[in-house]
């Protein structure tokens, strides 16, 4: 059987990204913490960290970086199809009122 | 050095319980995405009967997002460590993961206590139930991967060890316990933070 090896990274790359997240993670609560300071931009912020620390998990943590296409095409298809219910949702929860 | 492999000989490039673990994980997404959104639509409206905000304990679930997290560490380098064939790291690390996992757990019954004995039960009002729904989903979630983690601990420490090759594969597990981690990264934003 022949096999093509994709080399994934050592454990203490790990590590690093570990700290990575905890930093990102750390940085999430002082802004929860300091809403008042940061004002508007609190939310957004606290979303692009979600989403940072949702790809780095994703990409180095379950490997999709170094998988193959069809299986980042699942995975990122289910992502979109979510997103795209939540979108729909949000839009009408927002215009035409549930209650 | 660990590395992944590719499957030529498969018509896919992938290997099929690989692709069907994927698979399965991709519905989950629309799952917990299908919550999330319920949740949402609540989220933020009047109801009668006491408040999330009311309730609920920053420091406490920002720890128990930390130690969930970390455990997403240990479960990389339990399969780092089975890649390079070193049997006892890998039974260590699988414990420690599931360790953290089960201290997560631990966590979110006390939340839940908590919240019952200040008022914001299941039947408060409709938004308790979305969140309850939410996060106790999450849970079971968690619950299941501790207990594959713990039936891998155990098959290797009856067995000569663990394999990637077996019907019980660590790789898979790993994806599952990556998949509970990431969920949270999302819920601890969207239903503590904002």
């Amino acid at each position: 059987m022949s096999e093509i090896h994709i080399e994934h990274p050592t454990p203490k790359k790990y590590v690093q990204i570990a700290i990575v997240l905890g930093v990102l993670t750390a940085i999430e609560i002082a802004l929860y913490y300091t809403e008042d300071i940061v004002g508007v931009f609190t939310d957004p912020l606290l979303i692009i960290l979600a989403v940072g620390k949702f790809v780095i998990v994703v990409g180095w943590f379950m490997h999709l970086r170094f998988e193959n296409k069809l299986i980042n095409r699942f995975f990122t298809g289910g992502m979109i199809l979510a997103l795209i219910l939540f979108a729909i949702v949000m839009f009408e929860r927002a215009s035409a009122n549930f209650f | 050095m660990s590395s992944s492999h590719a499957y030529p000989h498969e018509p896919t490039g992938v290997e099929t319980r690989k692709l069907g673990m994927w698979v399965f994980l991709s519905t989950e997404i629309l799952f917990f995405g299908t919550l999330i959104t319920t949740f949402m639509i609540f989220k933020g409206r009047d109801f009668p009967g006491i408040k999330l905000t009311d309730v609920y304990d920053i420091p406490f679930t920002s720890i128990s997002s930390f130690i969930l997290l970390m455990s997403s560490l240990t479960m990389v380098l339990a399969h780092n460590a089975l890649e390079a064939n070193d049997q006892e790291k890998t039974r260590v690390w699988l414990l420690a993961t599931a360790m953290l996992g089960a201290v997560f757990l631990a966590g979110q019954i006390y939340e839940f206590t908590e919240f019952y004995h200040k008022g914001f039960e299941l039947g408060t009002n409709i938004f308790s139930s979305t969140f309850y729904v939410l996060t106790g989903f999450h849970g079971l979630h968690v619950f299941i991967g501790v207990v594959l983690l713990l039936a891998l601990w155990s098959i290797g420490q009856r067995q000569k060890g663990l394999s990637l090759d077996g019907g019980m594969n660590l790789e898979f597990v790993a994806l599952y316990w990556h998949f509970v981690d990431i969920v949270w990264i999302v819920l601890f934003t969207v239903v503590y933070l904002i």
